[in-house]
């Protein structure tokens, strides 16, 4: 009889032991969930933009600017020239450039009212006009200088990825439009997707990787080099940007 | 030239915030702890025309910062009635943006601020008069929201990475001080503008006067000391790194785009100038027990400067936060 309850309780136990692994394993999954919400998410909408069949054409720039009606003097995408050393060792390239909507934006969590959020559903960022009140401090905080106050509204806008037509199943108007395809993008959670097989097969970048923002723009082929970084090699270069102060920050 | 998205809105309203919290901070703890001595009632002018001075810049500066608002800018460009107000939408809300936290702790600031005014406001008031109660409950408040006030204005800047001018914990500091030693200037320049024309005719009252002026202008140079280090600090902790922070500081350092306007318009001019005046009528009393005596004119002169070094003081920080950026891309 003795016995047979000691049997019992060994079971009790085991099954106890079994219960707190089962436990421990799902607070380690916790702890892990920052990442895993990557992975969560149904949609992870990113852009892959191979530089090699960058044209520097702008269609991009204009689809945007005629998708948005982007006044004047303003973008939510535009395109840089690169251009750097000394004839006859020189070198020309693009970067096409667009909001990164990062894995942890800084613009999110500045905005004082929430007007700007990152959709939980598929990762994107947006910027609600009804709540904006323009106070431009999430154009202070993104390292990637993506953000301008509409002069019409006085609220401040970015790329959106084109939300109104992603969310139809198009491309984005940048993507529809690239004349060299060097714009591509697509779901990373579905690994038979163009973007994911990319990323995956190819040496991507991110732009400014240390502000550790995680941006969700990859570059194939990008010069990232401005005058900062080749000043130590003496080296010449020129960055065109389609800023308003024309210059990169 | 880089844009500056924040331009002098908000440089006057970081300034004016920092007096008015300033000077609630110290009308506060002057009427608490009565300048230190423990004497309730004692130094009741300095906290009198602290109270008095704090609402003002705070209101000011906080409408300042309202035409700095993009919405606000189009509306009036636009004549759209609905987005002059759209900034009440911060108050519709509450999360961890420093600003959103600072919007709320400025709202509630201004009205503790000008309710603890209106007690000191009949010039009957006296240290156990009938607003003693609700004057000393206020001044508690004042003291935690004054310094949240001056140090959100350092933290909201210093919170983002992407300017790595601002992103450092000295900012937040250097702000809180900054507020101080402004608020007592203006605390100062108030008494050495209204003060002493009332004294030199009461006659005898001169002595507690100077005794409350040097009470405020051997605090100012304690806080002036606290705010040079500060500055070395600042200046050390991003020179000593390699990187962003290092890059961005050589803005204000010599050869920088903004060297001559810090070093000339905010150290010099701004805190070593007034310390070694303030100095040369502070030692003699501290050394000597000489009685206290600084010239109205020198008065209202070391306020001036004190308060246009505080000025500079946001005016090269803010744009040397814009015009600097992370290195590379």
């Amino acid at each position: 009889m003795k016995a047979t309850t000691t049997t019992i309780s060994r079971r009790e136990l085991v099954g106890k032991i079994g219960k707190g692994a089962t436990l421990a394993v799902a607070a380690t999954a916790v702890s892990g969930q920052a990442k895993a919400a990557i992975a969560q998410r149904p949609v992870h909408y990113a852009m892959v933009i191979d530089t090699r069949k960058c044209s520097g054409c702008h269609a991009c720039s204009i689809a945007c600017k005629t998708e948005f009606e982007v006044p004047l003097g303003v973008h939510r995408s535009w395109v840089e020239y690169v251009e750097k050393g000394t004839y006859p060792n020189v070198s020309r390239s693009f970067l096409p450039r667009l909001c990164n909507h990062c894995e942890e934006p800084d613009c999110v969590s500045v905005c004082p009212t929430g007007a700007t959020y990152k959709r939980k559903e598929d990762g994107i960022i947006t910027v609600d006009p009804e709540i904006c009140i323009g106070c431009k401090y999430c154009m202070q905080a993104c390292p990637y200088d993506v953000r301008f106050v509409n002069p019409n509204t006085g609220t401040v806008q970015k790329c959106d990825f084109c939300l109104h037509r992603v969310t139809k199943g198009l491309e984005p108007a940048c993507v529809n439009t690239c004349q060299g395809r060097a714009r591509v993008f697509g779901d990373l959670n579905d690994p038979n997707s163009e973007v994911a097989k990319l990323v995956a097969t190819e040496p991507v970048t991110v732009l400014r990787q240390e502000m550790g923002t995680k941006p969700n723009v990859f570059y194939i082929g990008a010069d990232h080099a401005d005058e900062n970084d080749l000043r130590v090699a003496g080296q010449y270069v020129r960055v065109d940007t389609h800023r308003p102060a024309l210059e990169r920050r | 030239m880089q844009e500056l998205h924040w331009g002098l809105p908000v440089i006057g309203y970081l300034f004016l915030a920092g007096v008015g919290a300033g000077a609630y901070t110290v009308s506060a703890t002057t009427l608490l702890r009565a300048g230190a001595n423990g004497r309730q009632g004692d130094n009741f002018d300095i906290a009198r025309y602290g109270a008095l001075l704090a609402p003002l810049p705070l209101i000011v500066g906080t409408g300042m910062i309202i035409f700095e608002l993009g919405t606000f800018q189009a509306a009036v460009a636009n004549g759209d009635i609905g987005l002059f107000f759209r900034w009440i939408n911060l108050f519709l809300t509450i999360n961890m943006s420093p600003m959103s936290i600072g919007s709320w702790v400025l709202g509630v600031c201004i009205l503790a601020s000008v309710v603890y005014a209106y007690t000191f406001l009949s010039e009957k008031s006296r240290p156990d008069d009938d607003n003693k109660d609700l004057r000393r409950k206020l001044a508690w408040v004042g003291i935690p929201l004054g310094i949240s006030v001056a140090i959100y204005t350092g933290v909201m800047l210093g919170a983002v990475p992407a300017r790595p001018f601002w992103n450092t914990p000295m900012l937040a500091l250097l702000f809180l001080v900054s507020s101080l030693s402004t608020g007592v200037a203006g605390i100062l320049l108030l008494r050495a503008l209204f003060a002493h024309g009332q004294d030199a005719q009461a006659g005898e009252a001169t002595t507690d006067l100077d005794n409350s002026g040097y009470m405020l202008a051997t605090s100012d140079v304690k806080l002036i000391c606290l705010e040079l280090l500060a500055i070395v600090l600042f200046i050390l902790f991003a020179k000593l790194t390699v990187g962003n922070a290092s890059e961005a500081i050589s803005i204000i350092l010599p050869g920088g785009a903004l060297a001559t306007m810090f070093w000339g318009g905010v150290v010099v001019i701004g805190l070593v100038l007034p310390v070694l005046i303030e100095l040369k009528y502070v030692i003699p009393t501290l050394r000597n027990q000489q009685p206290y005596a600084m010239p109205r004119g020198t008065e209202i002169a070391v306020c001036a400067v004190i308060l246009f070094g505080g000025f500079m003081l946001r005016y090269v920080v803010v744009a040397a936060g814009q015009m600097t950026g992370p290195m590379g891309l």
